[in-house]
């Protein structure tokens, strides 16, 4: 059985494949999916947040923020939808891509696979934390001269991965930075500059 | 809609026929070899930028001026709209069918309409298939609750229905209360079944799944392999790819009144807006459509689409701006791909390596959409007197296909790649060898040069010490392929310049910039055409309110398309510069120049005035218009070319083939950012070696359903998989504008699995006939040599 971040209950996938579409919708075979309202079970012993919107204190860049919002809210969409912190992109939904890597505590997280109560009491930085006004980080600097970008929209998760490995190996090899950035996909073919502008900030 | 083939335009209207003309000498072609040319231009043309031309900024690498707002996260994409932006916005949500054949008896949606925050419900009511180009307004209903008489989905991922709420989670909980009863019914997903005549029928009113179009044919294909001393034939099969743009379709619509404004992910603003005017019947002069940034199309994001569509309707429906975005399981169902081809070859030659006959026949399924076609590239890509060129669409209960990245060249690529060096080894020939004795007869052709370079680069001189015969289990291989693509550059594109007062000079046309760095080479040719340094500049483009229509940029068009507008309104913006200032500097407008901002009388360089002294000299901002003029023939109609070459290494105890390194070598007449162009090969290179070695949708047939529509399990490539890509610039300038250029974002993809798969049968002294080259095929093959 396969349990979603929103806390759902998902069918199997053989059953899945037989009846319901990917994004809901009964059909007559007789199977209409009701989302079950209950929180997944927690390791530690705290009673099920919700239903309904709970108050959620995120720390982002330094600021301190206090949203309402459901429990299944993942960090990604409170912090596009609630904060307008659009840096952060969401492309697949599932952690396979990337482009909504934070940094959590000084950890490369997946934003959309970590619900937004479970960010709370940790320093959350996103890639609008990174430049100090116009002056940008020199990371950032570094994918500017060596066109390590294209349409961009990898770019913000390429950085803050990157960001990750730089801050704890500031002298990363060729193969760490490599192994960073292999969760992180581009489609336009920045990932060859990507390299470049890595190395040439850990060599510097 | 898809502008390739735009024709590289030449004259063709009245006026541009009866206007003025003058006669302009270019030298031209490569530096090494430089012809001048007489052409005719029209009377307002500028002097072409030909070798003899001193540019200080185009020609140079700069980055692209929009990284620094792309490296802090402030570049704005459609999918970045939020309500802090556009107060009420509303998120719009697609229930989509997950069979790929059935009826649909009855939609009740009323549980999604009555669930808190939901804000309108749509129900495609009528017809087999949606596109949404077609008459929306007819086939959609507010239901809640419809029983359709006639309404049948046809592939996986259709559009059943559509819910617009105030989160994106409330409309994806309406999607789950929506009960939809269906009727499936029996579909076919495989293009070899649906060629049966017993296989399921896709779309009712065709007579048959298969849709033959017209032969290409030259001379006389008997004859041509009656002549042929050596003959060969051989079957190719590539599988269908997805686009997976980083940033998926999305469109944010917002209605004021009748005046509509949607800010879309679009490869072309102006044909997205031009069938919302046709959709919703609107006029022109209240459509607008913005996008300063998308993340990435390769072909996919042409027109308004069902996205685009249906953000409008729902913006109406719900009376609040609506954001509608495809996840990305729908983007890989529904958002389009490249088709897929099986394709027979028979190719003959003269001992001698001339080939005498090709005749290629090929089908694939475009899914429930059109145009599969791969031969097209065979008829231009070598010289052959005699060539029979045949395709065929396969229907199919799936996601239509959308043009993807020089769309059936690769395909067409790696059959006739494959096919010359399986002749080249019949022939006892060198592979380039081999072509070079079919090089097509066109002017300022810089082939040779392209394959001397190349070949240098990777060595191809060692490729006899390589092969199946070395010790290692681990065999190396080099193999190559030509690049060639139709150029589409022309008309129309309209640009202003301004120049303001306080010195700050504007560069506007309504063109987007797809991630390809089209802002940056505005800026560059302005600042060059002018004479100030490039940060004097500021672009305002993807905005269709401009009213200075640019391309829409697909078909390689875009650089070369509108460079030389820009060029012309710049020239005409200094003009009028230099008549306000002429009287001041005591000389005649003709006799002034601008050479780094700074104005002075020719042969006067110490009196020169400031940039800002100049301007402040203007009482209000000045504008230059310019208009692309059309193409100089022949130069307009000739190809882009190219050449891959690609070192491999096959481990022949796993399967695993890895490549080493690939040298580039590309022609773009004259080169405006190198940087960018660079970019584009890289891109263009990764994306050919995905089809080499890892990308293939997957389909399971008794679903009829699309396996791997995620990222994880549709493989492209990544770090692991990375070779060294070296690009080489080979620029034989061409007089076919006043830039001298062409267009790199597709010839840079057609020949890169060809040229991997050429390496892979060199290393293994057989071939793999089918991509991706993944383990277990290159295990079989070498498996069946053996036995």
């Amino acid at each position: 059985m396969l349990k979603t971040k929103k806390g759902k209950q998902k069918l199997s996938r053989r059953k899945f494949l037989k009846t319901a579409g990917m994004a809901g919708g009964a059909v007559a075979v007789g199977m209409l999916v009701k989302p079950a309202r209950r929180a997944q079970a927690s390791t530690t012993q705290r009673p099920p947040l919700g239903p309904g919107d709970v108050e959620v204190r995120l720390n982002v860049n330094g600021k301190d923020h206090v949203l309402k919002l459901e429990p299944r809210v993942t960090l990604v969409e409170a912090l596009r939808e609630r904060l307008n912190l659009t840096g952060t992109k969401r492309t697949c939904d599932h952690g396979e891509c990337g482009a909504c890597t934070v940094l959590m505590d000084g950890r490369a997280v997946c934003s959309c696979m970590t619900l937004a109560v479970n960010a709370q009491g940790k320093k959350i930085i996103t890639i609008e934390g990174l430049a100090q006004g116009k002056l940008l980080g020199r990371l950032q600097k570094a994918f500017v001269e060596h066109d390590a970008l294209q349409c961009g929209f990898c770019t913000p998760g390429m950085i803050m991965s990157l960001k990750a490995l730089l801050d704890q190996h500031p002298r990363a090899t060729s193969a760490q930075i490599r192994a960073a950035i292999a969760g992180n996909y581009c489609r336009c073919g920045a990932l060859p500059n990507i390299l470049k502008a890595a190395n040439a900030v850990a060599r510097a | 809609m898809y502008p390739i083939g735009r024709g590289g335009r030449a004259a063709r209207t009245p006026e541009e026929k009866q206007a003025k003309k003058k006669k302009l000498k270019a030298k031209v072609g490569l530096a090494q070899h430089p012809q001048v040319v007489e052409i005719e231009v029209p009377e307002n043309e500028l002097p072409v930028w030909d070798l003899d031309a001193k540019l200080k900024i185009v020609g140079k690498g700069v980055p692209r001026i929009e990284g620094p707002e792309k490296v802090t996260g402030q570049a704005k994409y459609t999918l970045d709209y939020t309500p802090a932006d556009l107060p009420g916005l509303l998120y719009a949500r697609t229930l989509r069918s997950p069979f790929a054949h059935a009826r649909v008896e009855r939609i009740d949606a009323s549980r999604a309409a009555a669930l808190p925050g939901v804000k309108a419900v749509v129900l495609i009511a009528k017809g087999s298939g949606f596109d949404a180009s077609s008459a929306l307004l007819d086939v959609v209903a507010d239901g809640p609750v419809l029983e359709p008489q006639d309404r049948e989905v046809i592939a996986e991922g259709e559009e059943v229905a559509v819910v617009a709420a105030e989160s994106d989670a409330i409309a994806e909980d309406a999607l789950e209360l929506i009960e939809v009863k269906y009727q499936r019914l029996p579909h076919v997903v495989d293009y070899e079944e649906a060629r049966k005549p017993d296989a399921p029928r896709v779309h009712k009113e065709a007579s048959s799944n298969v849709v033959p179009g017209d032969p290409q044919k030259t001379g006389d294909i008997e004859k041509g392999f009656q002549q042929a001393d050596v003959i060969i034939e051989r079957t190719l099969r590539v599988p269908v790819l997805l686009h997976n743009s980083a940033e998926p379709h999305a469109a944010v619509a917002q209605w004021e009144g009748k005046k509509l404004t949607v800010w879309a992910s679009t490869q072309g603003v102006n044909g997205f807006r031009d069938d919302l005017v046709k959709t919703f019947k609107l006029d022109k002069a209240d459509v607008r459509v913005i996008t300063q940034h998308m993340g990435g199309g390769f072909g996919s994001k042409f027109g308004m689409q069902n996205y685009g569509a249906l953000a409008a309707l729902m913006a109406q429906r719900a009376g609040a701006p609506v954001k509608l975005a495809y996840d990305r399981h729908e983007e890989n169902q529904a958002a389009g791909n490249r088709p897929n081809a099986t394709m027979w070859i028979k190719l003959g030659a003269k001992q001698d390596g001339t080939l005498t006959a090709l005749h290629c026949k090929a089908y694939g399924t475009a899914g429930v959409g059109r145009d599969a076609s791969v031969t097209g590239m065979m008829a231009t890509v070598y010289k052959c007197p005699n060539l029979r060129l045949e395709d065929s669409d396969v229907y199919t209960n799936a996601g239509a296909a959308q043009p993807m990245r020089a769309p059936g060249y690769p395909q067409g690529s790696f059959a006739i790649e494959s096919a010359m060096d399986e002749l080249a080894l019949e022939l006892k020939m060198d592979p380039l060898e081999l072509r070079r004795k079919n090089f097509v007869d066109l002017p300022l052709l810089a082939l040779e040069e392209m394959y001397q370079v190349g070949a240098e680069k990777i060595g191809w001189s060692r490729r006899p010490g390589l092969g199946p015969k070395t010790d290692s289990p681990i065999k190396r291989g080099i193999g190559m392929g030509t690049a060639v693509w139709g150029n589409g550059a022309g008309p129309p594109a309209s640009s202003r310049v301004t120049i303001a007062p306080d010195g700050s000079v504007e560069s506007a046309m309504a063109v987007q910039d797809l991630g390809v760095g089209t802002r940056t080479i505005v800026a560059m040719v302005t600042a060059e055409e002018l004479g100030v340094p490039l940060e004097a500049v500021k672009v305002n483009i993807g905005d269709t309110s401009l009213e200075l229509i640019g391309p829409d940029s697909g078909g390689s068009v875009t650089a070369l398309s509108i460079a030389p507008a820009i060029r012309l309104a710049a020239a005409n913006a200094r003009q009028l510069l230099f008549q306000k200032l002429a009287p001041a500097l005591g000389a005649k407008p003709e006799d002034l120049v601008c050479d780094d901002g700074r104005i002075s009388v020719r042969g006067r360089p110490g009196q020169a005035l400031t940039w800002k002294e100049a301007t402040a000299k203007l009482g209000a901002p000045i504008s230059g218009r310019g208009e692309r003029l059309p193409n100089v023939a022949p130069y307009g109609d000739l190809p882009l070319w190219g050449a891959q070459f690609a070192e491999v290494e096959v481990d022949t105890e796993t399967g695993l083939v890895r490549v080493i390194k690939v040298v580039a070598v590309h022609e773009a007449g004259r080169v405006i950012n190198r940087t960018t162009f660079e970019s584009q090969v890289n891109g263009g290179v990764m994306m050919g070696l995905g089809y080499a070695l890892l990308e293939r949708r997957t389909m399971d047939k008794s679903e009829g359903r699309v396996i791997n529509p995620n990222l994880e399990d549709y493989k492209m490539l990544g770090p692991d998989e990375l070779p060294e890509i070296e690009t080489v610039i080979v620029e034989p300038i061409t007089p076919m504008d006043n830039v001298g250029g062409k267009g790199i974002g597709e010839p840079c993809t057609v020949p890169t699995a060809a040229a991997v798969a050429n390496a892979v049968a060199h290393a293994l002294g057989i071939r793999v006939y089918e991509l991706p080259l993944t383990p277990d095929r290159i295990l079989d093959a070498l498996a069946a040599k053996k036995a």
